[in-house]
Order: C-alpha cells, then sequence, then structure tokens
C-alpha cells in the first residue's frame, strides 16, 4: 500500500511553513514517495519550485491549494486537469483582486462556482468538544459541501498525538458513514523534518506578534507536523485502511502537471496576415533600409540572416515583436528608450529600434549572448525614462488587457538583518542585543554564525540562548516573507493569464501582477519583458528638447555623431560631472588611465569598475597590457577566443562564465547555476561545491591555481553585483551620448540634469560649478524669470545662459509656483502683488529665503520683512491701502551671509564659494587652493580644506575611504587608509569643512592626497555671518563687568535647536555617503 | 509637613494681590538631567559617552545625551547609526518618557528645603520663588551657590539664575555668560545681549527673528510693539513683558504627598497589655479615620513601641486587599500583641501605614452571592490565618499557557493577581499532580501503544482501560530535552493514573516510564 502526502504548508504561506517547497519535495523523493501535493493558503506561489524540484527528484508533483474561507470550513482543492486548474487559478484571482495586497478573501460560493473538475478535502476541526463529539456547524457545513462536491468531496483525517486521537478518528468515521463522504489521511505537514519545528515555533510568534515566552497555546503542542515516512503513516491509520488507499485515488486521478500549461504569445502584433516570423522579418529589413538607406553593408546583410534563421528556429519571433510593439509606442510618444540584455544587442534589435547600438561599431556576435544549448529564453530588458515609465506600462495593460497582461512577482526574502531582527524579536531579546547582534551582521559568513563575530560586540558568543538565535536565524534565512512587484517585468499571454497563474493586487495603484517570479517563469518557459525606468534617459531627452529649442537640433539617441574625438578628449580628462555611469570618482581616477577612445573602450570602462573585475583582481593586468606594459598572452589556446577582445584578462561576467565551461568543465546550464547560486545566498552549501568543482576543473586542465582563484572570487564578484557586456554595451551608449551633449552643449546638458535631480553622484551645485567652470552663465532664481524647472535663456557668450528654477528651492512646492507664474501677466512691483495672486505668507517667506526678489529691489531681508508683515494685510473695503508704519533698521547683510543663506535655502549659491570667505584664515594655516595642485611637486605634503562632496568606503577598498572635498578653486580627491580613518572618524563624518594634511600622489593626470591626518574646521564657516557686537547701540550698559566674547557660543544652544545662526555649518551639505 | 502649608496659605495672599515688593525667583536648569540620573545610579556609565534613544518610526533617535558625548559633537534629535559612526562605542539606553517627570517632581520635592514654592519646568528645569528667602542662607549669591553646589554634589550638570522676573531668570540659566545673580529692575540690561530664543517663544519665530538679522533681543527691544505684533505675534510680545517684569507670571507649586502616621505619647510610661490596647485602638480610630476619609486603606502597617529605655519593639502586619476596617486590623495586631516586651514601661506608640492604597467604597449588594476572593470575610480570614502560620505557608494557584504540565501551573503572589488566560479544560488533567513524576516499571507494546500494566510502590496495576498517547514536546526555549507521550489509564480497581513514557521507545534505555499524577 503506498501513500502521498495531500496536505503540505509550504513557507509560501508566509509564517506558516517552516520548510521550503524543494525541502519538502526533496524529503519526500527520500522516503520514497511517487507524489507529493503542496497546499499553500489561498496561493500557487510555492507550486512552481516545488515542480521543479519534482521534475529533478524523478516524482511527481501534485499542484494543489489550500482555500481558508470567510464563511466557511477550508478545504484542500487539487485540479484533476488542466482546466480544473484554470478554474482554481481563476477562483484565487477573484479573491485577490477584491482585496488589497496579501489578502485574499474566498467565500464558499466563489468555490462552487469554480469547482468543477477538482477534488476537494475538507479540514477537520482541531478538536472535539467535551461531549467528544464535533461541533454540529461541522456536520451542517459537510452536508452542504456534499449536495455541491458530490462524489469529489473527502475528509481529512489526521493524527495529532492529542490524547483522543482514538476517539477524534472515530467519530470521524462514523461521520464519513453516516454522510457518505470518505476518510483520506493526511499529516497537516508545515515542515519536512521535526528539527524544524522550532523555526516553525518562531513563524508562529513573528505572525502573532509575540514572544516565545507569551506565545502559549498558540504554538504547536507537539513537533508531529514533520513529513512522515509511508510505513509510519500506514501504522497510524492501521484501522483505517481506506483513509490510507483514498490517497491513491486523489493522487492518481490529479494527473495534471505543470508542465501541461503552454505559454502562448500575444497575436495581434503581425499585419496584413503574416505570420509572426514572416512579420518580424518584413519589420526587420524595413528597419534596415531605414538605418542604413539603399547601401546594406554586406556584413548587416549577413548578420540579418543569420539572426532571423536563429530566431525562427527557437520560435522567438513573438517576443522580438512584443518588444517592438512597446518600443514602437515609446517612440511616438516621444519616450526614450533603450534596450539592453542578451538579445537586445542584435543586428535584428537595432533594425527594430529596440536598441541605438550600431552593431557596425561593435563586433558583437549574437550566439555570444544566447545559445541554443541552454535553451534559455531571450532576455531583452528595455529602459526607459523614469519619469515617463508608467506611461509604458498603462499602455500595456491597455493594450492586452489586466487579465492578459501583469507584472512578475519578486518574493521579499528573509535577509540576514531581518531575520535576526525577527527571531531576535521573537526569542524575547532585548532591542539592544538585537541592535548589536545586527550591527555585528557585515556579510554573510559561517564565522557570523559561529559567533565570532558577536563577541566583538560585547556579546557572549557561548550563551546558549544567542546560539540559538544564530542558529535559528540561518534556517529563518532565504524564506520568503511577501511577494511583491518586480521592477519592470512583464507576462503577456495570449490567452487569459489567470488561465496560468492567479493574478493578485501590487501595493501601488493600478498595478496587478501575478504570483510567480522570474525564476517559476523561466522554469515555465513563459517569456517575460522587463520595462525597466532609468534616469538618465529622462535627463537626455529633457536635453534634446532644450537641443531642439534653443538650437534647433533633432537629436536621437541614434543620431548622435559617432566616435567624436572632442568627446573622447573630455572623457579622457575625467570631466565627466553628471555623465551617465563614469562620474564617480573611481570611474574619474580611472577614465585618464584607461584612456577610451573608441565606443568599445567605453564599454570596458562602464564594466571595468565592478566587484566582479576588482575582486578578481583583473583591473591592473588589464591596464598594464593596455598600456603596453605587460604582453598580451593567454592561459591557454582554448580561451583565447574568449578572451580577445580583452587583451586576454577576463572582465566580463560571460567570459568567466564561458572560461568555467571551457576550462573547467562545466555544462553550461551548470555555469548558469553557477551564476545563480552566488546571487542568491540561499543556496550556501552549493558554493563551496562550485568552488570545489571549477578550481579542481581548471587545475586539472593545466591552469594555475592562483589564476582559477582568481575567476572564481570573479564570479564571487559578478554575483553580487552582476554586469555583463551586453548590459554594458546598451549603457555605454548613454556614456557616449551624455558626453557628447556634455562637450558640445554645457549649458543644454546642466539645465536637462539638474531638471532630473534627484540622480547621480552629485548635488546640484556641483553641476552648477561645472557648467560655470565650462563657460555658462547661471542666473539665480527670480519671481519674475524663474520657472518651475530650470531653464535656458537667452544667448550669453557662446551658451545660453541658465535660469534657476523654483524646483531648487527647499520646501517649494509645484502647483504654488503655477498660481505664482498665472498671476505673473506683467512683471511683478511688489510682494502684495505676489500676495493677491494666492500665495500663502510660508510661500512668499521661502521665496524671500531664497533671495528671489533682487528683480522688484529687495534682497532677501528687506523681502523677509516685508513678507512677515503680510498676515494682517488689509482686506474689503481697505483692500490695497498700504499700512503706514514705521520704518524699522535692519542690519545690513554681507555677502558671505547671503552665501549661508543661499545654501540654507537652495543648497548652492551663484554669489561665492563658501570657502572664499574663509581664504584669509585659510592661508594663515599654510592651506593651499585645490587649484594648486597641479604645480606642486609630487611626494610634497600639502594642507587643504574644502567642503565634503562625497565620502565613499567601496566594500572592494579594504576599508579604504574615499573623500572629496571642493573649495573655491576646485575638488581634491582624498585617500584615507583604514587605520586613520578609525583614528579620525569623527572628523570625517562630521565635519562640513574638512582640513587634511598629506602626501600628495600623482599618477598622470590624477592627483590624490593620501592622508596622514584629519581636522574638522567646520567652526570656521560659523563666523561667515557678521557679529554684531563690534557696534552696539548706546543702550548698552557699561560692559565692564562682562565678558562678551565676539562670538557668543550660548550653552542653551546644545539644548534648545535654534536659529540657523549656530548651527549654520549644517547648512552646508553633510556630503553624501556611498558604499 | 505642616511648614509647607503655613507657607503655601502666605503665598496664596500673595498671589491675590501682588504685593508692592520685587518678587524674586530662581531658575535651575539640569543641563543632563536624565543623563545625569543614570550616572548617578549607575557609575559605571559616569566615564563613558552615551545617549538615551527613542524608536521613532522605527529610526533610532537620540533624545538625551549625557555630556561626554555631547562634547564629542553627539546632538538631541540625530539618528543613533550617525553617532555611531561618530563614536563606535557609543553606549545607548532606551529613553522612557515616563521617569524624568517623576524625576523633576522628586528634585523639586527636595527643593523645598530651598523655599516653600517650587514649580517644575518641564522638560529639565525647575523655578522657585525665593522673595525674601535668600537673607536666610547669607545673601543671595550664597544662597544660589548653595543651591548649585547641593545639586553638583549630587552629580547633577546644573546652571541656575535668580532675577526678578521668571523670564529673566530662565534666560540667564539658559544664555547667560557671568552673572547669575541679577540685580533688582537690572533684568533688562542684563537681556539685551541674550539671542532671542532666550525668551521661551517658539522656534519659528526665533528662526525669523535670526534671519532678520535680529540675533540679540537688544536689536528689536526698541521696534514698536505694535510693529513687533504684526510680525511676530502676541507671544513674543508677551514673553517679553514677562521677562522685563511689565507683566505678572505665576507658577504651579508642587506639594508633598500626605503620610500615614499617628502618634501617641504617654504621660506615664504604659506597662500592660491593656494600656498597650487601648494605645494601639485609638491610634487605629484615628488613622483609619484619616484613610476612610480619603477613600484609603492600607496594605501593610507597622505598631511602633518607643519604650523608655530607649529600646522600640515593633509589630507588623500586613492584608491581602486594602482596608480600614479598625475591627479587622485590631485582629491582626492582637495575634501578635504577646510579642511586645513592655519592660519598664512604653511612652510613645507611633503607627505607621507603610503601603496605603486606594480603597473606593463597595456598593452593597443586596443579595451576598460572592465567594472566593471577591468576599472581604474571606479575606479577612486570610489574613488571619496568615497572621498565624505566615503567608509563605498558603498557596494560591492560577493557569499558565504552557503545554508542559508543571508549567501550566503557577503560584500566585496575592491574592489580587488574575491569571490572562482560563483554566484549559479541554484536555484531560489529574486531580493531584506529582511535583517530581517517579519512576514505574511498565509492559507497554511498541512504540506508542498504551501500556498493558505498571509497578508503582511495589504493587502491579493491571490496566484495564487506557487512552492516549498525548504527546507533549519540551519547550525548548526554557529545556532541551525528550518530549513525552501521557497515558491516561485505569487499573483492575478503577483508580485512574496518569503516566507518561520520556521520549520514544528505545529497546535499550530503561527507566522511560514515570507516574505523573492521580484522577479522582
Amino acid at each position: 500500500m503506498s501513500y502521498t502526502e495531500l496536505q503540505v504548508t509550504t513557507n509560501f504561506s508566509f509564517l506558516n511553513g517552516a520548510s521550503h517547497p524543494e525541502e519538502m519535495v526533496e524529503q519526500a523523493a527520500f522516503y520514497g514517495y511517487a507524489s507529493i501535493a503542496i497546499t499553500d493558503k489561498n496561493s500557487f506561489a510555492g507550486i512552481v519550485r516545488g515542480h521543479v524540484a519534482a521534475k529533478a527528484k524523478g516524482i511527481r508533483l501534485i499542484p494543489a491549494c489550500c482555500l481558508d474561507l470567510l464563511d466557511g470550513i477550508s478545504l484542500l482543492a487539487y485540479p484533476t486537469n488542466r482546466d480544473a486548474y484554470t478554474k482554481l487559478s481563476a477562483l484565487l484571482t477573484v479573491g485577490n483582486l477584491r482585496t488589497e495586497k496579501g489578502k485574499c478573501d474566498l467565500y464558499k460560493t466563489d468555490v462552487y462556482r469554480h469547482a468543477e473538475g477538482s477534488k476537494f478535502i475538507v479540514v477537520s476541526p482541531s478538536a472535539l468538544n467535551s461531549e467528544f463529539e464535533f461541533e454540529p456547524y461541522f456536520e451542517k457545513t459537510l452536508k452542504e459541501y456534499k449536495s455541491v462536491f458530490e462524489s469529489n468531496l473527502y475528509i481529512a483525517a489526521s493524527r495529532r498525538y492529542q490524547g483522543d486521537d482514538s476517539k477524534y478518528l472515530h467519530r470521524l468515521s462514523q461521520l464519513s458513514k453516516q454522510l457518505q463522504i470518505p476518510l483520506v489521511a493526511t499529516n497537516d505537514v508545515h515542515y519536512h523534518e521535526s528539527g524544524r519545528r522550532q523555526l516553525q515555533d518562531i513563524l508562529t510568534c513573528i505572525r502573532e506578534k509575540c514572544t516565545i515566552h507569551n506565545a502559549g497555546f498558540r504554538l504547536h503542542p507537539n513537533a508531529e507536523r514533520y513529513l512522515k515516512t509511508k510505513e509510519e503513516m500506514l501504522r497510524l491509520f492501521r484501522q483505517y485502511p481506506d483513509a490510507i488507499l483514498r490517497t491513491q485515488e486523489i493522487s492518481e486521478s490529479c494527473q495534471f502537471s505543470l508542465l501541461e500549461l503552454k505559454y502562448e504569445y500575444p497575436e495581434e502584433l503581425t499585419t496584413e496576415d503574416r505570420t509572426p516570423q514572416q512579420e518580424l522579418e518584413f519589420l526587420a529589413w524595413q528597419g534596415a533600409k531605414e538605418k542604413y538607406a539603399d547601401c546594406l553593408p554586406e556584413k548587416i546583410v549577413t548578420a540579418i540572416r543569420h539572426e532571423l534563421r536563429f530566431v525562427e528556429e527557437m520560435n522567438y519571433a513573438n517576443y522580438f515583436l512584443t518588444v517592438h510593439d512597446i518600443v514602437r509606442f515609446a517612440r511616438k510618444q516621444n519616450i526614450l528608450c533603450q534596450g539592453r540584455g542578451s538579445a537586445a544587442n542584435s543586428t535584428v534589435c537595432y533594425c527594430l529600434g529596440i536598441t541605438s547600438v550600431d552593431p557596425t561599431k561593435f563586433d558583437l556576435l549574437f550566439e555570444r549572448f544566447i545559445s541554443s544549448a541552454r535553451n534559455e529564453p531571450p532576455d531583452i530588458d528595455v529602459d526607459f525614462e523614469h519619469e515617463r515609465r508608467e506611461e509604458v506600462i498603462q499602455y500595456i495593460y491597455e493594450k492586452y488587457g489586466r487579465d492578459r497582461a501583469a507584472i512578475v512577482a519578486t518574493v521579499t526574502q528573509e535577509r540576514q538583518k531581518g531575520a535576526i531582527r525577527d527571531v531576535g524579536k521573537a526569542m524575547g531579546l532585548s532591542v539592544d542585543t538585537i541592535n548589536r547582534l545586527s550591527s555585528s551582521v557585515w556579510n554573510y559568513t559561517d564565522e557570523w554564525f559561529e559567533g565570532k563575530q558577536i563577541a566583538e560586540q560585547g556579546l557572549n558568543p557561548n550563551d546558549k540562548l544567542l546560539r540559538k538565535v544564530l542558529q535559528l536565524t540561518e534556517q529563518l534565512m532565504g524564506f520568503p516573507r511577501q511577494l511583491g512587484q518586480h521592477t519592470g517585468g512583464f507576462v503577456i499571454t495570449q490567452g487569459k493569464l489567470s488561465d496560468l497563474c492567479p493574478i493578485m493586487n501590487a501595493r501601488m495603484e493600478n498595478r496587478t501582477c501575478i504570483e510567480w517570479n522570474k525564476d517559476d517563469i523561466d522554469a515555465l518557459g513563459f517569456l517575460k519583458i522587463d520595462v525597466l525606468a532609468l534616469g538618465m534617459l529622462t535627463c537626455i531627452r529633457k536635453a534634446f528638447d532644450l537641443a531642439k529649442k534653443h538650437y534647433d537640433l533633432n537629436l536621437t539617441l541614434a543620431n548622435i555623431p559617432q566616435d567624436d574625438t572632442a568627446v573622447y578628449e573630455m572623457i579622457c580628462h575625467a570631466d565627466t560631472i553628471g555623465v551617465f555611469q563614469i562620474e564617480s570618482r573611481a570611474q574619474q581616477s580611472m577614465l585618464p588611465r584607461l584612456k577610451p577612445r573608441t565606443f568599445y573602450d567605453l564599454v570596458i570602462e562602464v564594466a571595468i569598475v565592478r566587484p566582479g573585475p576588482i575582486q578578481g583582481d583583473m583591473v591592473h593586468p588589464y591596464l598594464k597590457r593596455r598600456n603596453g606594459e605587460e604582453p598580451v598572452e593567454y592561459p591557454s589556446k582554448a580561451l583565447e577566443e574568449i578572451l580577445k577582445r580583452t587583451l586576454g584578462v577576463p572582465l566580463f561576467q560571460e567570459q568567466a562564465m564561458k572560461i568555467a565551461i571551457v576550462a573547467a568543465g562545466f555544462t553550461p546550464a551548470e555555469a548558469d547555476e553557477l551564476r545563480r547560486s552566488m546571487a542568491t545566498f540561499k543556496a550556501k552549501g552549493m558554493v563551496t561545491h562550485f568552488e570545489q568543482k571549477l578550481i579542481g576543473g581548471m587545475m586539472k586542465n593545466g591552469y594555475a591555481k592562483e589564476y582559477a582563484q582568481r575567476v572564481f572570487k570573479q564570479l564571487e564578484g559578478f554575483g553580487s553585483y552582476g554586469f555583463p557586456e551586453s548590459h554594458a554595451a546598451s549603457f555605454a551608449l548613454l556614456v557616449y551620448v551624455s558626453s557628447w551633449i556634455k562637450c558640445y552643449y554645457p549649458d543644454v546638458f546642466a539645465c536637462a540634469l539638474l531638471n532630473s535631480m534627484p540622480m547621480g553622484f552629485y548635488q546640484p551645485a556641483q553641476i552648477v560649478i561645472d557648467a560655470k567652470k565650462h563657460t555658462v552663465e547661471v542666473r539665480p532664481v527670480d519671481v519674475n524669470y524663474s520657472f518651475w524647472d530650470n531653464l535656458l535663456e537667452e544667448k550669453s557668450g557662446k551658451y545660453c545662459a541658465l535660469r534657476l528654477g523654483f524646483r531648487q528651492v527647499k520646501g517649494l512646492r509645484e502647483d504654488d509656483m503655477n498660481d505664482l507664474l498665472s498671476g505673473r501677466k506683467k512683471a511683478y512691483t511688489g510682494i502684495h502683488e505676489l500676495l493677491d495672486a494666492g500665495l500663502s505668507k510660508a510661500v512668499l517667506e521661502k521665496l524671500a529665503d531664497a533671495d528671489a526678489f533682487r528683480s522688484i529691489g529687495l534682497d532677501r531681508r528687506s523681502a523677509l520683512w516685508e513678507v512677515s508683515a503680510t498676515a494682517d494685510k488689509p482686506i474689503g473695503f481697505f483692500a490695497g491701502q498700504k499700512t503706514a508704519e514705521e520704518k524699522a533698521v535692519l542690519p545690513q547683510m554681507t555677502i558671505a551671509e547671503h552665501v549661508v543663506h543661499d545654501y540654507a535655502a537652495t543648497s548652492l549659491s551663484l554669489k561665492a564659494h563658501p570657502v572664499s570667505f574663509v581664504r584669509e584664515k585659510l592661508e594663515l594655516l599654510r592651506i593651499v587652493p585645490a587649484s594648486q595642485f597641479e604645480v606642486i611637486q609630487e611626494g610634497s605634503i600639502v594642507k587643504v580644506a574644502g567642503l565634503v562632496l562625497v565620502r565613499q568606503r567601496p566594500g572592494t577598498a579594504k576599508g579604504v575611504c574615499f573623500i572629496t572635498i571642493e573649495d573655491e578653486t576646485g575638488v581634491a580627491n582624498l585617500v584615507v587608509f583604514e587605520k586613520l580613518f578609525d583614528k579620525y572618524r569623527k572628523e570625517i563624518l562630521q565635519a562640513r569643512l574638512l582640513m587634511v594634511e598629506g602626501k600628495l600622489q600623482r599618477e598622470g593626470e590624477v592627483i590624490h592626497v593620501i592622508v596622514r591626518c584629519c581636522y574638522d574646521l567646520s567652526k570656521l564657516l560659523r563666523h561667515l555671518t557678521a557679529s554684531k557686537n563690534e557696534n552696539l547701540p548706546l543702550l548698552t550698559l557699561s560692559r565692564s563687568d562682562e565678558k562678551v566674547s565676539p562670538v557668543p557660543s550660548y550653552p542653551g544652544h546644545n539644548k534648545i535647536k535654534e536659529a540657523p545662526k549656530v548651527i549654520q555649518e549644517e547648512i552646508f551639505p553633510k556630503g553624501r555617503n556611498f558604499k | 509637613m505642616k511648614i509647607s502649608r503655613r507657607w503655601s496659605c502666605i503665598l496664596k495672599k500673595e498671589n491675590v494681590k501682588p504685593v508692592d515688593m520685587h518678587r524674586r525667583f530662581v531658575t535651575i536648569w539640569f543641563r543632563h538631567l536624565k543623563t545625569d540620573w543614570i550616572s548617578i545610579r549607575r557609575p559605571a556609565f559616569a566615564k563613558l559617552p552615551f545617549v538615551l534613544t527613542l524608536s521613532v518610526h522605527g529610526k533610532m533617535v537620540i533624545t538625551s545625551a549625557n555630556a561626554l558625548a555631547e562634547k564629542q559633537g553627539i546632538n538631541i534629535g540625530m539618528a543613533l547609526a550617525d553617532a555611531r559612526a561618530i563614536i563606535p562605542s557609543l553606549e545607548y539606553l532606551d529613553d522612557k518618557p515616563e521617569p524624568s517627570g517623576k524625576l523633576l517632581q522628586s528634585i523639586a520635592e527636595y527643593c523645598i528645603r530651598f523655599s516653600p514654592a517650587v514649580a517644575v519646568d518641564p522638560p529639565d528645569g525647575l523655578i522657585l520663588e525665593v522673595t525674601g528667602c535668600a537673607h536666610l542662607w547669607g545673601g543671595e549669591t550664597d544662597y544660589l551657590t548653595l543651591m548649585i553646589n547641593r545639586f553638583k554634589g549630587m552629580g547633577y550638570d546644573v546652571r541656575a539664575a535668580m532675577a526678578d522676573t521668571i523670564g529673566a531668570a530662565w534666560a540667564i540659566s539658559r544664555f547667560g555668560q557671568s552673572q547669575f545673580v541679577i540685580e533688582s529692575g537690572q533684568q533688562k540690561f542684563a537681556l539685551l545681549h541674550l539671542p532671542p530664543a532666550s525668551l521661551r517663544i517658539d522656534r519659528e519665530v526665533v528662526e525669523l527673528l535670526h534671519k532678520l538679522g535680529l540675533t540679540q533681543i537688544n536689536d528689536f527691544i526698541g521696534i514698536p510693539l505694535s510693529v513687533l505684533r504684526r510680525r511676530f505675534g502676541e507671544s513674543l510680545i508677551k514673553q517679553l513683558n514677562q521677562a522685563l517684569g511689565n507683566e505678572e507670571e505665576f507658577i504651579l507649586p508642587v506639594q508633598l504627598p500626605a503620610t500615614f502616621e499617628e502618634r501617641l505619647s504617654c504621660l506615664e510610661p504604659i506597662v500592660n497589655i491593656a494600656g498597650i490596647e487601648i494605645a494601639l485602638r485609638r491610634l487605629l480610630e484615628i488613622l483609619c479615620a484619616r484613610l476612610k476619609m480619603e477613600d484609603k486603606g492600607l496594605r501593610s502597617a507597622s505598631f511602633k513601641c518607643y519604650r523608655v529605655d530607649g529600646k522600640i519593639e515593633q509589630i507588623s502586619i500586613g492584608t491581602n486587599r486594602a482596608s480600614h476596617s479598625i475591627v479587622h486590623l485590631f485582629k491582626l495586631f492582637e495575634l501578635k500583641l504577646g510579642t511586645i516586651e513592655p519592660a519598664l514601661g512604653i511612652e510613645l506608640f507611633i503607627l505607621e501605614a507603610a503601603k496605603v492604597e486606594e480603597a473606593p467604597p463597595v456598593q452593597e449588594k443586596l443579595w451576598k452571592g460572592t465567594c472566593g476572593i471577591e468576599n472581604i470575610k474571606f479575606l479577612e480570614l486570610m489574613d488571619r490565618i496568615a497572621g498565624k502560620i505566615g503567608t509563605a505557608n498558603i498557596h494560591r494557584y492560577l493557569p499558565d499557557e504552557h503545554y508542559w504540565p508543571e508549567r501550566s501551573i503557577k503560584s500566585a503572589s496575592s491574592v489580587k493577581e488574575k491569571s490572562n488566560t482560563e483554566w484549559k479544560t479541554d484536555k484531560l488533567r489529574p486531580i493531584q499532580l506529582l511535583s517530581t513524576p517517579q519512576h514505574i516499571e511498565v509492559t507497554a507494546p511498541v512504540p506508542d501503544y498504551p501500556p498493558m500494566n505498571f509497578r508503582y510502590k511495589n504493587k502491579l496495576h493491571k490496566i484495564k482501560k487506557a487512552d492516549g498517547p498525548e504527546r507533549i514536546e519540551q519547550e525548548w526555549w526554557i529545556q532541551e530535552g525528550e518530549h513525552r507521550d501521557y497515558y491516561a489509564v485505569e487499573d483492575e480497581d478503577g483508580n485512574r493514573y496518569w503516566l507518561f513514557r520520556s521520549g520514544h521507545y528505545t529497546g535499550d534505555k530503561r527507566n522511560q516510564w514515570f507516574i505523573h499524577g492521580f484522577f479522582a
């Protein structure tokens, strides 16, 4: 007699089950089960994983679910065929869409409507009442169910080890006989082995928001809810052998497998009765003709033919057409987009307009990205302007309908910090201890679980409770916690999507997504299209618009002049503030060393400053070979083909994976698994397994061990941040385009960049300073000239003048400014006119703070004085009358004070750089301006001071901190080694005005200061506002008895947060921190 | 207590009609009230930078920082994470909002020794009206210095100032540079160079004044009031006037809590029990009358007898429920009166109620249906039994939410304690549970079927009926180990027992079986 477990709750019933679906299936296979069901609560989220695992183990998964009803007793539902599955999926969709995200509201009648073809098992009550009977309600419901489901209904019977099991089963069997509903044995499995019971208790605590100490009877009394062996189940039900037989009856009648789900492409993509392949060919050739006019290069013709044949072979035409359709819509709406991913850099995609990377410029082999052997679906991600992506998303929903298109889910997993917090809380640790524990986490390592790192936090690693917490945390990590929506992965189908998978509401309005994630749909062969958002595209589109308006240029991503030497020249000098991808400090110091001259150089530049190549220690070898300091050689003949483009040094993810295949004997599928296992920390054991296999394999094939280790390290780096060549190529195009705009139209570039904020590394202040450096005139915010956005005014010199917009002023809102603009029929001449335009006093104060009243002859202080009196503006009969008031004389503001307040209101000042006011004092300290560095000898000790722009401590740099500071003459790049960082931590993290002393180091154009010591000079900034004690009025009482310091520092100030004067150094940006 | 009552009478008169004499105020500012308090109680913290934090929207925000932390740049309102970036070793404790009020209150009560009219000025200040006090302490400067030194001696970092107005004293104590005793009538000059924040006005107004360049009171004191009012609102004018003394400001002084203590001195020393009884009864009458008037009752009291030879004889009682019943309390004392040795005689009796609780009058019921702990008579009986055999010998059990049988009951600490759970009745539980299970010899089919017979205290019991197993797993967070399989069995005599096997059946392990209880 055989047995099939039919009631299995996995961890996709969030906070209920304590094992992964894979673990359940693997355990079942280990016990020799031929099939097992997965019944999560109102969800199919876990069944694909179970299905994949079952396939691998050669057993059968019965997709099923547990229907928890709002008005009835729960039912386990098993579809017997595809139609039944479709109905259940539709049922869950109904329940999902009716309520908010994460819930599913179902009623009995819903189930009755979708019941056809499914088998149902009623979940029995957990206990008998004091009369040793079931509550009458149960019997009543059973009768109702029986009348609907007829012979498809069963009653679940489980051994609960509660003392009265025999009575309980006896009663059940009585009922079963009386109502003619057969009994079926289940074990209500919550975890795959009894050891997981502790974790299950913890999950209960998290769910019930209590601690293990006060959870009480909310926990299970024993650990019997594990998957038992068939023999044990037979023994437990020896008195009811029929109940065991029924499991086989159900299992046999439920032959439906997820493999039967057929993904079908949408059909409305073709025109004029063409087949998808014909349509694609038609569009591709048509596009090719447009791109290359009539003289199609031979190379292109061959490439297109080749690719089309490949597409036909793999039957991907529909996929390309779907992407093309979305891109076409974006084009029409004038939304910029750019494709990337394995298939995106093909010639066909170029002809279809999906990408603008010209394949002639770039030796790309299609199969380099898609291999038919791996049979993995093509991958095209399309980036859209971040401000307008929603339009594209809504287009997709509209075109295909919400029943046919939905976003893929992402499974939010328990990460280490969250896991430790959850477990700690459930175990009743104090907030304090939990904080310490979680702050001891830096990396997910075995040492951490062994408690080595927690000793540093003053915790006792031998403490039993703590060890238990660590052990449970380790188990909990990787558990799914909730279903979120993917950033933009869409699944579009021909038929109803809910036929395939339940649809649910996303947290965001107007979004619906499916219950399965990327890996799940990959496994079932569904195709997804990533509709992503990219800030730089917004910026570029705005730049194109401005270029059209002011320079009458019709720019597109494709028609920007290519291979422009001036642009590469600028890039080589690292003049790249604001440019896509290559603006970071690390990139800027790489540029003069790598000296990109061609498009492919940019591809490498984008890819090289990444964890992968850095951890693999591949950067320096590449630079050396590029500069001819080292001969180009290959580890073996076999690798030459793979590594030729990058001078024998693996830089891209694809290369590292190919090495695993060619040199270490991995199969392509294994290499792919290797990549995946690196990305998720779930498969911890797998990583070590692969490490041994890779290094062993490579050494067997005659590669040096050291080289093999580096390749593995590199792969590890890609795991945390995978960046394949196919993506780098698409990004490189945007790098080039943004550089080109910056090079030729710095005014346009700065304006577009400011209007797309927040993005990138730099603050508006640096962008403005950079624009001024390129001789762009920048004009201040003004009530009579500014608009919400920054804009370009008439030409002043070589470029248009940039007028700052109201969006730069902190705290202003766009609709308030629309009132201002609609009231600005002619120039405003007084503050009361703005008041009449409907602006509130608070808004006027903000405008005064920004010094925006200059055009009506008021500086910020006089304006504020006027504004502050507007609360009792004359109304009704007296409207418009001026109130007579004594003139009050306010102290004049110095330019330094103005700069301080400019920073306070807009984070930048056009009047002067703050550091310029303290230059005299800095000179007394022998501090040099940053611009002097060029003439100072390498190796000299210099002192330099500036506002802190960026602090960066990349994980790949062994604790080294990179700081960029800025004075009125330019920026200085500082390098602080770990020991010094610990010593000067306070200064580095707190100072707004940082002074350092250190050794000047020059490498080509790149100048660094290797810091020896740091000082916080922020106090100097306080002096920017003049102290008025020098000219005290006559009222003063004789000062002989008072000691008045020029800059009073009142003890009260620490406590009472107030006046900008005292905390004024805080006005200056704190500097941004990056890891 | 009596003194302070008298003071308050005088104060009240004063408040009715301001006397035309200069009033004087002292304000005391505790710069690190909470952290100082912690350092005083936990000296280890005194030398460390540490902060108090509160979770605001899931972010740990600093609410207080001690002087050492502040010196290193840690400010209130900072996120803890930022602060720890600056001082990685920064200690932090949970800020409990509640104690600071109590703390301030208790310091205020302490200050009554300096002046009868002390008011709290949350979150971290005190205001004392000291009109006419200073000369008792050797002049104003000495008086103020004394106060400051007292607090410094305790470990509090304080600043204090004295002036004619609360406002001026407040400003000087927070923002003053040197002179902390402002002579009468000089407050205006003292205020001139202070920043607007010293006027106790809203932050927005302070910011506005600063933006306008009006960074000292001096800068705007000359501006016509109407102009100021129009821009900065009424509160600025009011605060300015109060600080300058143009407008009266009142404080609400703290009151000391009353104590329940009565004394009876005797003209002649009492030497016999009858005399002691009379004294006790007299004291009880007075005390209970007071308690009754205030709707209070006592939970514990002690009766002290001061003997002429200087020794003190004392007896104490406790009750389960706040009581002011003379009869009952007398009965409780009576049980112990015999222990008092009057020796040469007792000259003074003191009856002190150490613990007093609210005892609202109970509504009379038409029929007395209540029994158990709600019944006063029962409770009084319990008090008397406890007086005889000791409270430790009376037990009361409540259900506790544990599956593990030993932990499913807990003993209650008082009659008032209520269980947060109901007695569980869905499973059969023995009427008597052995505190430690005892080994038995058992014959049982494997692996988990009920036993057939067992030997307990050398008697063989043949099992006729049985139910089980009920498997109860260890509560692993308390203790790890084997689970138990419980069986309810009935032997041939009809007696029923609760047996269990510890762990799964294993062939090689003996002594797996235990008896744990008896059913009725």
